[in-house]
């Protein structure tokens, strides 16, 4: 084809006559043998299992029971866990799902706060700046049975560890972290492995910032403090709130940190609701109320998601 | 006052200019080292002997024993084997099915127009999907046709769960592309396949190579399916780590050295994905 019949052609398929004929045209064609096989996978490994767990939890069914017959108990499993009878002593549940929040919300929390001050300081241009953003990342790609294994033997171990060692060197009595503070010890490895995501999220926010606005903000003498709260803090606010949001995702998942630094221990005070699930098929072996406990762990990130999503939104609105 | 030259002024304020930027990158490089330390600390005592690393110390005499030792386990070679297949094969699969999915949902022509949409709205849904919920039906399909005992199952598993991801990771990538592009090849005659494979792919190939990159960690770094879907033969390497949770402070090199191999590829793997990870993980929202 020539240049000038092919620049024809191309001026030819912008116009609407083309885009018309394109249309009635893709009308008879859609592209679902590129789209099915995709969603035939996914569908049967994630959303068809999720409904059998959906009707598993309305079953009585105990597998170190096989005596007793699988049968309909309706909302049984649900009420062992949600039913309160005495408001003074709150059912177990209650407790893990307040650890499951309370873990999840301060991760998110702290790995906002000091994400935003560290990506502050990395945002600042001196020689080697990416070698130290590099090391920064680093504890986001190691594997959670991993890292916890690691912490727990070098570094909180009270003899061997390095806690151990300085506190010794600084005349402290070392405690057991992982027994006397095993939330503390859980949330402080999930804002190591967390934060340099949401370091890297807000760094995108601050360095995507226009530089005559900096300009500008130098020239009006804004303060430090007034430049960052005011100006700076607003500006990379949607960034903020979608690291949350996938922080939020992956954390309220999180089973294999826990398994290998507390065990959910002492006694239930470190459990969270996959972790409860875990115990419920494998050491309760009661198929019917893990499947409870996985469906509410599945309404509760559903909700929790959902609602940060509509702020998300809202805001966008309101700047757009 | 008067007596002070401008050189003199202009020397005072580039040394003060310099003894802050000094000071400031000190204290960048003091805290990227300390969070690094962890990760550091275990690349360090995987050179140690047992003795040497009973108490912790950052100067010592390097030597290659314990990763030989380590490395001349052949279990550990069985579950490095395990993960390299997941990894490999289950990344693969999840890019073919992925990419011409995400492709189409981003150019092609469904049934309605807002049908790519609503598709593409299912596919992150099941990413919200913690894998607890579908752990018991899994379970118990793959203690019944003994699943567990082949590496297919797990595989089976991670293909559901990562072909979202991919979906999701490189529909941002696509969405930059100009519609025109497709609409021009396709009145030249180009079927959607030579779209994607002779137009699309060639330009957002780093794109794609990035979320392979991270599927590929993801994978790597899985736990929870991994531990609850597998039996000894086809157990992966975070299931072999998760063993040295009851050894108390005991074998510290060969943990370091075994954690060391465990976690180094994916850190390069990561760090290689660095530029494109935060665009494709927050689905375009957010420019890297």
């Amino acid at each position: 084809m020539s240049g000038a019949s092919r620049l024809r052609t191309l001026h030819w398929s912008r116009s609407p006559q083309c885009m018309h004929l394109v249309k009635s045209m893709n009308k008879r064609k859609t592209d679902y043998k590129f789209l099915l096989p995709a969603v035939f996978v996914v569908a049967i490994m994630t959303q068809v299992p999720f409904l059998l767990t959906i009707i598993f939890s309305t079953l009585r069914w105990n597998l170190s029971r096989p005596d007793l017959a699988r049968q309909f108990n309706g909302l049984q499993n649900y009420l062992y866990f949600l039913k309160i009878e005495d408001w003074r002593h709150l059912p177990e549940f209650y407790g893990i799902l307040w650890q499951t929040v309370f873990i999840t919300g301060s991760t998110l929390l702290l790995c906002s706060a000091l994400g935003f001050a560290l990506a502050l300081l990395l945002d600042n241009d001196v020689i080697g700046i990416n070698i130290a953003r590099t090391l920064m990342l680093g504890p986001f790609f190691v594997m959670s049975t991993a890292s916890g294994v690691i912490w727990k033997t070098t570094i909180f171990n009270t003899t061997f560890g390095w806690y151990g060692v300085l506190s010794k060197l600084f005349g402290f009595q070392p405690v057991d972290l992982v027994s006397y503070h095993p939330l503390g010890v859980i949330i402080v490895l999930f804002v190591w492995q967390w934060m340099p995501f949401f370091i890297l999220v807000l760094l995108a926010g601050l360095q995507g910032i226009p530089q005559d606005l900096i300009d500008s903000m130098q020239i009006d003498g804004v303060n430090w403090i007034q430049g960052v709260v005011r100006i700076k803090l607003p500006l990379i606010m949607n960034h903020m709130r979608i690291a949350i949001m996938l922080g939020l995702v992956f954390l309220i998942k999180e089973f294999g940190l826990i398994l290998v630094t507390t065990a959910g221990g002492p006694g239930t005070r470190s459990y969270t609701l996959p972790y409860a699930v875990y115990m419920q098929v494998f050491s309760a072996n009661n198929v019917g109320r893990a499947g409870a406990l996985a469906v509410i762990t599945v309404a509760l990130t559903l909700l929790l998601v959902n609602l940060l999503y509509r702020s998300i939104v809202k805001r966008s609105e309101m700047y757009s | 006052m008067e007596n002070r030259t401008i050189e003199q002024v202009v020397r005072r304020a580039r040394i003060r200019h310099f003894t802050k930027k000094l000071l400031l990158s000190l204290l960048i490089y003091g805290i990227a080292i300390f969070y690094f330390f962890p990760i550091l600390y275990m690349f360090l005592s995987g050179f140690k002997t047992e003795q040497q690393a009973v108490l912790p110390k950052i100067f010592f005499t390097p030597t290659l024993e314990t990763f030989k030792k380590v490395l001349s386990d052949p279990t550990m070679y069985q579950y490095l084997r395990n993960s390299l297949f997941q990894v490999i094969i289950g990344t693969t699969v999840s890019l073919v099915l992925g990419v011409p999915a995400s492709f189409v949902l981003v150019f092609g022509t469904l049934k309605k127009p807002e049908s790519n949409n609503k598709y593409f709205l299912w596919f992150i849904t099941t990413i919200l999907l913690p894998p607890v919920a579908v752990l018991i039906p899994l379970f118990t399909w793959y203690q019944k046709f003994n699943l567990i005992n082949t590496p297919y199952g797990l595989l089976m598993a991670y293909v559901g769960f990562h072909t979202p991801i991919v979906v999701w990771m490189v529909h941002s990538f696509f969405s930059d592309l100009p519609a025109e592009i497709f609409d021009a090849a396709e009145i030249d005659g180009c079927t959607r396949l030579q779209q994607l494979t002779r137009i699309a792919l060639p330009i957002v190939r780093t794109g794609i190579i990035s979320a392979a990159l991270l599927v590929a960690v993801f994978i790597w770094n899985e736990f929870f399916l991994g531990f609850n879907l597998t039996g000894n033969p086809t157990a992966t390497l975070p299931v072999y780590m998760s063993r040295f949770r009851e050894q108390q402070g005991m074998f510290v090199a060969q943990l370091s050295a075994s954690s060391t191999i465990a976690v180094l590829p994916a850190i390069v793997l990561g760090w290689m994905t660095q530029k494109a990870l935060v665009k494709g993980l927050t689905l375009g929202a957010v420019k890297g």
